[in-house]
């Protein structure tokens, strides 16, 4: 019997709860790092990879398996932690962030289990994960592929190039999420370059277009589960809060990236709250 | 990879001594051979020869518009999902315009990607600065995991192409434009990647040169043969990886070295020569290549012979070497 939508959402909050926490502990390990755009995604995360993308953790390489790639490549802290927790890579990972010679350094590896590419220079995950996306069509293959992207990161014109070449084949099998939190690394982006209207940018440009909550679990949930249209990509401009979960990272520039020490750490941590205990 | 198919023996007119349609020959077999291969062209079908494999591989065909930077993510893309993706575009914009997209997705990622760059050097020189790829090697080159080759003419580039069906990882093809690059080697000589080919032996000097020079080079030899200096021209097809054992026996057994490219003296052959033999092995040497400047318009013929690129300049470096 499947898992009724109570369940379900109590199950993501318990696991969103946890992969910000796991997010803090790999800033702390790292001495600091990009806490606003790594918890302003966490749980459009959490429900990519605990409920809706069709994945198998013991085995990366799997075929058949959804892809996801992180375009923002500087949330990796978020990255890194969902793989520890989904189970793609070993947990004492988290406590190697920036760690020489680490696997989990600011931005994703594709040489890391889980990883789809190495991004982080920005404006480059929208094109490739439209070739995954048009590798599937190809070959006859029905994995779906999700994309994270920043909103500043919409400034770089190669995610235009993406957005009209992915309507144009159709690619009804490619997803786009913005994390739309509206803070880039030096400012509001409406005092840098504002990307608004940004939901009729995409729908001029071809893509079935959502607006959603992107902390509300339910929202989500619903928002990611079926193509809004059978022969258009989808673009879910995901309403977020930098740094969304502890006070004072939420909503400002300056915790784009910043210095974590035990005791930002511990304090992120009381914000958060422990973490549930499996219930029977 | 599906059953051998019948080689078309019909390639070499096709090509018409353009490496660049030899490579879009090439591809007809390659996509007969390896069904997971696939064309990306970003509006370069005619550039590239390539509307034969469209008619022919429909299905594997892509294309993305004059998009640089979308057609090298994109491809990145599909090579992840086990497809062999074959970029066709011009070597001025696919190197410099999305070379961050080479250096990331495709190099750094170690994606099995191929870039066949077509109009390199001064190839479109009426077409001014702005089409001129005279610094693509000195760029491609620099990354890890690329393997860069420069065929001389078109049985090279024919056969350096079904060679990369077998290089696991990225390769930068350079091919030539709309110029006849008149064929310098044996038509029935095998392609090894990574080994020079000696096409004139000779102990007083050694001139290595890639693309279009080889043949210039050779016009030099000749020339040169005629008063006496022996000269010994490789062709270094392959950039990188490098024929190490090739230039150090050069410089071992002759009086110096002249390397010969259609690229900025900064970065390409010459450089790469130089950086070998700067630490395994001092040698005189003399270079030939674009000075370090733009190139005006002009027609690439011309064009060579202004900037010092030609057999007449090639053999007075030789004499100056000796000298």
């Amino acid at each position: 019997m499947s898992e009724t939508r109570d369940r379900l959402l109590a199950r993501l909050e318990a696991e969103a709860r946890q992969l910000r926490r796991n997010i803090w502990r790999a800033l702390r390990a790292g001495g600091g790092g990009h806490a606003g755009g790594s918890s302003s995604a966490a749980d459009i995360l959490t429900v990519l990879y605990f409920h809706r993308m069709r994945i198998r953790p013991a085995e990366p390489e799997w075929p058949e398996r959804d892809r996801f790639v992180l375009s923002k490549g500087h949330a990796n802290a978020a990255l890194g932690a969902v793989l520890a927790q989904a189970g793609f890579i070993d947990d004492a990972i988290l406590d190697r962030f920036y760690g020489f010679e680490s696997p989990f350094g600011m931005h994703p590896d594709i040489k890391v289990a889980g990883v789809e590419m190495c991004t982080g220079a920005l404006g480059h995950g929208l094109a490739v994960a439209m070739g995954m996306a048009l590798g599937a069509r190809i070959q006859k293959q029905d994995f779906h592929t999700f994309v994270m992207l920043g909103d500043a990161e919409l400034h770089e014109g190669s995610n235009w190039e993406a957005a009209m070449a992915a309507a144009h084949f159709g690619l009804a099998n490619l997803t786009a999420i913005v994390d739309f939190n509206k803070i880039g690394q030096s400012g509001r982006l409406d005092e840098l370059i504002g990307v608004e209207p940004l939901a009729d940018k995409w729908r001029a440009f071809g893509w079935a277009v959502r607006e959603i909550d992107g902390h509300d679990l339910g929202e989500v949930v619903d928002a990611l589960a079926t193509p809004l249209d059978p022969q258009r990509p989808t673009a879910l401009i995901a309403h977020t809060v930098k740094g969304k979960g502890v006070s004072f990272a939420e909503d400002t520039y300056v915790w784009h990236s910043n210095s974590v020490n035990d005791e930002v750490y511990a304090r992120a941590l009381g914000e958060l709250g422990e973490p549930e205990r499996s219930k029977p | 990879m599906s059953a051998a198919t019948p080689v078309q023996d019909d390639w070499r007119a096709r090509a018409a001594n353009q490496t660049r349609l030899a490579f879009g020959q090439a591809l007809l077999e390659i996509g007969a051979r390896e069904s997971r291969s696939v064309v990306v062209s970003v509006d370069t079908q005619d550039l590239l020869g390539i509307r034969p494999w469209i008619e022919r591989f429909r299905d594997r065909f892509v294309e993305l518009g004059i998009a640089e930077q979308n057609a090298i993510g994109v491809a990145s893309g599909l090579a992840t999902t086990g497809l062999r993706p074959y970029v066709c575009a011009y070597a001025p914009f696919i190197t410099a315009r999305s070379m961050e997209q080479v250096r990331n997705d495709v190099a750094y990622a170690n994606q099995r990607v191929v870039i066949g760059a077509a109009a390199s050097g001064i190839s479109l020189g009426v077409a001014g600065g702005t089409h001129h790829a005279l610094e693509d090697l000195a760029l491609m080159r620099s990354f890890p995991n690329m393997t860069v080759i420069v065929p001389a003419d078109v049985t090279e580039a024919y056969r350096a192409t079904l060679a990369t069906l077998e290089i696991d990882g990225p390769v930068y093809l350079r091919l030539g434009g709309r110029v006849e690059e008149p064929p310098v080697g044996d038509p029935g000589a095998p392609f090894r990647l990574g080994r020079a080919v000696q096409l004139r032996a000779g102990d007083d000097l050694a001139v290595i040169a890639c693309g279009a020079l080889v043949e210039p080079a050779l016009r030099a030899a000749d020339a040169l043969k005629q008063e006496g200096i022996g000269v010994r021209v490789l062709n270094m097809h392959t950039i990188k990886p490098l024929d190490r054992d090739a230039i150090l026996k050069a410089a071992a057994e002759t009086r110096g070295i002249v390397t010969a490219e259609e690229h900025r003296l900064a970065g390409g052959l010459g450089g790469a020569v130089a950086e070998l033999l700067a630490l395994e092995r001092p040698t005189r040497m003399r270079m030939i290549g674009m000075p370090d400047e733009f190139a005006c318009v002009g027609p690439t013929l011309p064009l060579r012979a202004r900037y010092g690129m030609s057999a007449e300049a090639i053999a007075a470096a030789c004499r100056e070497l000796l000298a």
